[in-house]
């Protein structure tokens, strides 16, 4: 496992140029409205449909959850992007005994209430349009590792257009409850629910 | 009621804008059809509108694949908006005014020769592409039953979805309806395209990369 070499002056740089790449590709990025837990670091899931996911949960942390960016990422990928290595992101590879490595990584830098930890929960990459969110087992072992006080965040980012010619990205913010307090089938359950009441907001959203 | 105006350099000019602006914005348009289209009869395009892009991608859908010519109903005050649109095929429609009506014919009009095809966006709104239930209006069926047999429908699903690239690509799912009259009343024509919808839905959300 390769773990991170996170920078904060270069995340900072970075998120500033990555801001305003998005907001040139992007008509909008509206994140509804959703407040963290104070004190508490952050496992933020989120749904992985294309090439902006990392992108979405590095605007997410610094826009509104305020919190320092971590990012899994996997192994090929980290290898052929060293860089991302300074901008938050380390290593994981999938079925391997590098893989608990990397779980216990995270669990760690989540012990840090200012730390916030961005997940692929699904491992591959699926169809903005899909109702079902897979979560893989490796998500409870890790949640089991956590000391500090952690809260874990859903985001269900959907892309709409509307009246534009470019994409709006919306990004739903949900609470899915304190690591240690809700069980792993209980965590699937919720992430679940949220992911179709993500879908419903979505139809109903203002425009 | 504004009719479609003819101007052929305006039309060669903004063909090839249409065509490159959908090449430049999208990764791919993918094209997938469930049965054959058939090339003696006019094509009325049902398609869901769920952005600007609907019009645009479905005038790419007619240059590749069923070689007509493009009409288009929108509304009023867009038309008033975007001048070009009327030269591209657009007609205008008014909801709620007297003034449908003659839209409607003359849709139904344009429906009898065979060189023609006719898209309309049947939900009369924008929606987001996340809808589950898809609602009609009621003007259509009056185009159905006032062109009797004389064209084909077509049914078109739009998803948009990025995957691994930067650009997103438009996933547009084709169906053709032979034998149109089979739709009696609106709510059997609303049943058929959802189902149309929700299978190609289905197929769309499988795609695992």
């Amino acid at each position: 496992m390769l773990p991170s070499r996170q920078n904060d002056t270069l995340s900072k740089m970075f998120y500033r140029f990555m801001r305003w790449w998005m907001r040139r590709n992007f008509k909008e990025i509206n994140i509804q409205p959703f407040e963290p837990m104070p004190g508490h670091s952050i496992l933020l899931l989120t749904n992985h449909f294309s090439w902006w996911d990392g992108f979405f949960a590095n605007y997410a942390a610094f826009n509104n959850l305020k919190r320092r960016l971590f990012i899994m990422m996997q192994h090929d990928h980290f290898v052929n992007h060293w860089y991302f290595k300074y901008l938050g992101a380390f290593s994981m590879k999938k079925e391997s005994r590098e893989m608990l490595e990397s779980l216990s990584y995270s669990a760690n830098l989540l012990n840090n209430p200012e730390n916030l930890v961005a997940i692929f929960p699904q491992g591959e990459l699926c169809s903005n349009h899909i109702t079902h969110i897979h979560i893989e087992k490796g998500i409870e072992r890790l949640i089991k590792q956590i000391k500090g006080p952690c809260q874990i965040v859903y985001q269900c980012t959907l892309i709409d257009y509307f009246e534009s010619l470019k994409p709006r990205a919306y990004m739903h913010h949900f609470d899915c409850g304190v690591a240690g307090e809700v069980p792993f089938e209980e965590l699937k359950q919720r992430v679940n629910d949220f992911h179709q009441q993500a879908l419903k907001n979505q139809v109903n959203i203002e425009h | 009621m504004i009719s479609p105006k003819k101007n052929r350099l305006v039309h060669w000019f903004f063909h090839r804008y249409l065509l490159w602006i959908v090449g430049r914005n999208f990764h791919e348009v993918r094209l997938a059809q469930t049965s054959a289209i058939a090339n003696n009869k006019a094509i009325l395009l049902l398609a869901n509108h769920f952005s600007w892009w609907d019009g645009f991608l479905m005038y790419y859908v007619n240059h590749k694949l069923l070689h007509k010519k493009f009409h288009i109903m929108i509304l009023e005050e867009t038309i008033r908006q975007v001048s070009f649109f009327k030269y591209m095929g657009a007609f205008s429609v008014n909801k709620n005014s007297r003034d449908m009506i003659a839209s409607l014919n003359y849709a139904a009009g344009l429906l009898n020769d065979p060189k023609n095809m006719v898209l309309i966006f049947p939900q009369g709104k924008l929606y987001s592409n996340f809808v589950d239930q898809v609602t009609f209006q009621k003007g259509l069926m009056k185009i159905i039953t006032r062109a009797q047999q004389n064209f084909d429908l077509l049914f078109a699903a739009t998803f948009v979805e990025n995957f691994k690239y930067k650009k997103p690509t438009a996933n547009v799912y084709l169906k053709t309806i032979t034998g149109n009259l089979a739709y009696k009343s609106m709510d059997e024509l609303t049943a058929a395209y959802q189902q149309h919808y929700n299978s190609t839905k289905q197929l769309q959300t499988e795609i695992v990369l």
